[in-house]
């Protein structure tokens, strides 16, 4: 099979989704083999299509993507075509969103045994993964919108998943119209795009901005847009609020959307766009500012959280603030290489907090938790291994690719963005420490709790220690050793990037690894001072140094409060007048009120109906001579 | 003026005057006995048009028939026993004058303002019989049975209409 | 010589009278006399048009006689319906039956 077969890899789940759907409820163990199935036959295609690309692949010959495209409709003389797209990313993000969609259908068989609907989750899970896969392949944008509504839906069937919940369906109504709001933003974008090129193909489109065919403020008005739709996909600062919000759905689900699916859509739109984004003006300033700010306020709102997935949340907030300071800094490489670790270590993450929540009943309040690692060695482990990946230590994948980001933030913009970056990771060292000490160490809190807490089995073991290998050894791929070792023209920079740059080769900086080292210590340093045994004396007191700021803290720079406030003056007074002109002019003037008319307007006529032979006989002779009267004036 | 003019003449203004007659007359017995005089005017207009067909099937149906059946519903509706004189105009007479008058002289100024294709100037010549007859049970052959049926069923439908019901008075 | 229009004249004279008729008397029967009066309006209007405009085929003779057969139903029907009326009502004149009102 060569790479230009890469459409089964999204046909397979898709199909299985409609089996699942039609039958799942009647088969035996209500088909969750199937769905593992279908996902696993993708992520076993995926090395097919892996090693055709790498045959294929030729960075001094240009030959640096695969374009297969059928007619898909035409009217007059409009073209449309779709097909797929295959370079270095989509390759980059076949490998994520197939191996972690595995791990995650493989835990859900564990997690979410006994639930109802347990087919439907394995369905949804199925299209969820299908349509991230069409997405990252699509040539045109009219395709990818299409898969990132998919996209949108699945997440909100997912979310809601429990919606007997009311705290369930309102967290999936959230999740949806917020990216929508982004959406509609990404849907103006394309059709900006399309109105200026007349194409909806995006090399396309990329070849005409290279030319200078298009350009200026439309460019960089219809860019704003798009980035808009990436803004609401990933989460980024104002549109962040929905993704906490989204731990209401089962924790597979938060590890699917967190880490792999979802919510690198938008990372993988603006890297798939960059050379859009680098002619338009500054809208790279834009990218980076916004991602700094994005992994600023959730680095400070993490702090705070008590619940384990919360914590994580936020943390996925921030980290993909660090891939939109990447992509703002121009490094497609690197944003695609942080993409990738973090899928990893965050999806370990994510299922290790299942695995605990699972093995504790559904308790996943840190205050109730505490020395869980004595009880549950393998998930506390990974979870540690994946905790040391996210604080960025080395050897582990994290370092690797944050120091990267340091790396190319340092060169593409002032000290400024750097400095502000470098205490983002600081904080995302202190809170993953903390969260882990909270969790896994210090004394029982809750001996109930504790006692009834047991190891998960190897169902969902399996996935956590396959998913921490990958966090240990996902960063090596950066040297041009390694890559090569793989079959890879070099190490990651090496073989992800676009067309106007050159590929380069990896090489250590031994002061700013030293730096990145420093500062994940600091950050590990300072959560363990606080937070030592589990001890909450010292955390306490700085809490009460300053209420004030604490109370910002906990809540969440009061970005909920605000929109609450906004919908509630702003869009409930507006719905206030609306229900009155409705009410008043509409229904009792307009509908009611011309009814009546009617009423006493027939009520008045029917007088006319004296029943009396003469007068209908006078009705029409009347009738007649204005007729013929009207005849002879039309006629003269 | 000839001799057909006269005639014309006289008959015109006769015609005219009975069935004034028939609409003003007080005594609905003599509007009956004017309307026979009318019907028969205008069966005189067919023979100075020279369709001599129709003429007599004028005299017979409408001379004939109608007017008796007309004789014999008003003997059998009889009223004002009492002999009281009755108002024999509605309310809306005087508006009757205005729209008759009207109509009249819409209809004769669209009739004389009209410019006519033929020579109208001329008498008919005589209209043969068989013309009529080729005419009626040939082209309208279909229609003719049609009528036939319409004629049928009407008296069926007069005789169930005026049949004395058990229990009528 | 009568010229067309003549017979047109007396047609609408007879016509307007048959009006008048319909729209003024209170007898029933007078009623109908007064359609009868304008049925003959139309007849005459018919033959003088067959035989003024198209003596060959003189098709205005043959509506007349349709005319006069559909008259002759309709004075059959409308009679039996004045009878039935009289017989239920005691009266005869149009303007005393007004049931079918609001």
């Amino acid at each position: 099979m060569g790479a230009e077969q890469a459409w089964l890899l999204a046909a397979i789940p898709a199909g299985m989704f409609l089996v699942l759907v039609l039958f799942g409820r009647y088969l035996p163990r209500q088909g969750d083999y199937l769905g593992i199935l279908a996902i696993g036959a993708s992520f076993v295609l995926f090395f097919p299509v892996l090693v055709d690309f790498l045959d294929f692949f030729d960075a001094e010959e240009a030959r640096l993507a695969i374009h297969e495209s059928i007619a898909w409709s035409e009217v007059g003389d409009f073209h449309l075509r779709m097909g797929i797209y295959i370079d270095p990313i989509t390759i980059v993000m076949f490998g994520v969103v197939t191996s972690v969609s595995l791990m995650v259908n493989i835990f859900s068989v564990g997690y979410m045994k006994g639930e109802p609907r347990y087919w439907w989750f394995f369905a949804v899970l199925q299209l969820f993964a299908a349509s991230m896969l069409l997405l990252v392949m699509a040539d045109n944008l009219l395709l990818l919108y299409i898969s990132w509504e998919l996209v949108g839906v699945c997440s909100f069937l997912l979310i809601g998943f429990y919606w007997e919940k009311r705290s369930a369906t309102e967290a999936a109504k959230k999740a949806f119209i917020t990216t929508r709001i982004g959406d509609v933003g990404l849907l103006i974008g394309i059709i900006l795009l399309w109105r200026e090129t007349g194409t909806f193909e995006i090399q396309e489109i990329i070849h005409q901005a290279e030319e200078g065919l298009i350009g200026g403020n439309m460019l960089f008005l219809s860019m704003l847009f798009v980035f808009l739709g990436c803004m609401g996909k990933s989460a980024q600062v104002p549109f962040h609020v929905w993704l906490p919000d989204a731990m209401e759905g089962p924790t597979p689900v938060s590890a699917l959307i967190h880490a792999a699916t979802m919510v690198v859509a938008g990372v993988y739109l603006t890297a798939r766009l960059l050379p859009l984004f680098e002619h338009a003006g500054g809208m790279l300033m834009i990218i980076t500012i916004v991602g700094l700010v994005t992994a600023l306020l959730s680095g400070f709102i993490a702090f705070a959280q008590t619940d384990i997935k919360k914590v994580l949340a936020y943390s996925t907030v921030g980290q993909l603030g660090f891939m939109f300071v990447a992509l703002g800094s121009g490094s497609v490489a690197v944003a695609m290489f942080h993409l990738m670790t973090h899928a990893f270590f965050k999806a370990l993450l994510f299922l290790g907090s299942g695995s605990v929540i699972h093995a504790t009943h559904h308790n996943q309040e840190m205050d109730k938790l505490g020395g869980l690692w004595r009880k549950m060695p393998i998930t506390g482990t990974t979870f540690f291994i994946g905790c040391l990946a996210l604080a960025g230590l080395p050897p582990l994948a994290g370092f690797w690719s944050k120091d990267e980001i340091l790396l190319v933030t340092r060169d593409a913009w002032t000290v400024w963005a750097f400095v502000l970056l470098a205490f983002a990771a600081i904080c995302t060292a202190f809170y993953t420490t903390r969260l882990f000490i909270r969790t896994f160490l210090g004394p029982v809190r809750d001996q109930q709790v504790h006692d009834h807490t047991h190891e998960s089995g190897f169902i969902m073991t399996g996935p956590l220690i396959f998913l921490a290998v990958l966090a240990c050894l996902g960063g090596f791929v950066i040297f041009h050793e390694v890559g090569e070792a793989l079959g890879f023209p070099g190490g990651i920079t090496e073989f992800v990037f676009l067309p106007p740059h050159e590929p380069h080769e990896y090489e250590i900086d031994w002061a700013l690894a030293g730096a990145s080292l420093v500062i994940a210590l600091i950050g590990v340093w300072f959560g363990a001072f606080m937070y030592w045994n589990g001890s909450l004396a010292r955390s306490t007191r700085l809490a009460e140094w300053n209420p004030g700021l604490y109370a910002l803290i906990t809540n969440k720079f009061y970005f909920d409060d605000m929109y609450q406030a906004v919908i509630d003056k702003g869009l409930l007074g507006f719905s206030y007048v609306v229900a009155w002109f409705d009410r008043y002019v509409v229904n009792d003037t307009g509908v009611d009120g011309s009814a009546q008319v009617t009423g006493y307007g027939g009520y008045l006529l029917k007088f006319l109906q004296t029943g009396r032979v003469p007068n209908y006989a006078m009705g029409i002779a009347v009738g007649v001579v204005g007729l013929a009267i009207a005849g002879l004036a039309v006629t003269l | 003026m000839n001799a057909t003019e006269v005639v014309w003449w006289v008959f015109a203004v006769a015609t005219v005057a009975l069935s004034a007659g028939v609409v003003f007359s007080r005594s609905v017995i003599h509007s009956a006995i004017f309307l026979i005089g009318s019907l028969g005017g205008v069966g005189a207009m067919y023979v100075i048009l020279t369709v001599e067909f129709l003429a007599l099937v004028q005299f017979l149906i409408y001379g004939g028939a109608v007017t008796v059946l007309i004789l014999l519903a008003l003997m059998l509706t009889r009223q004002s026993v009492s002999g009281e004189p009755e108002k024999v105009t509605g309310v809306q007479a005087p508006f009757g004058i205005l729209v008759g008058g009207l109509l009249m002289a819409i209809l004769i100024g669209s009739a004389v303002g009209t410019d006519w294709p033929n020579d109208v100037d001329d008498t008919p010549t005589n209209i043969p019989i068989e013309t009529i007859s080729e005419q009626l049970f040939d082209t309208f052959g279909v229609p003719f049975i049609i009528a036939s049926v319409l004629l049928l069923v009407a008296l069926v439908g007069a005789i169930i209409l005026a049949r004395q019901e058990e229990g009528d008075a | 010589m009568v010229p067309l229009e003549n017979y047109l004249a007396l047609s609408a004279i007879l016509f307007s009278l048959g009006v008048y008729g319909v729209l003024a008397r209170r007898n029933a029967i007078l009623v109908l006399m007064a359609v009868e009066l304008m049925l003959n309006a139309v007849s005459l209007n018919f033959i003088a048009f067959a035989a003024y405009l198209d003596p060959e085929r003189i098709t205005g003779a043959v509506f007349a006689i349709f005319v006069i057969t559909v008259a002759a139903a309709e004075v059959g029907l409308a009679l039996a319906i004045i009878i039935r009326l009289y017989r239920n009502r005691a009266t005869s004149n149009v303007d005393e039956v007004a049931t079918l009102k609001w």
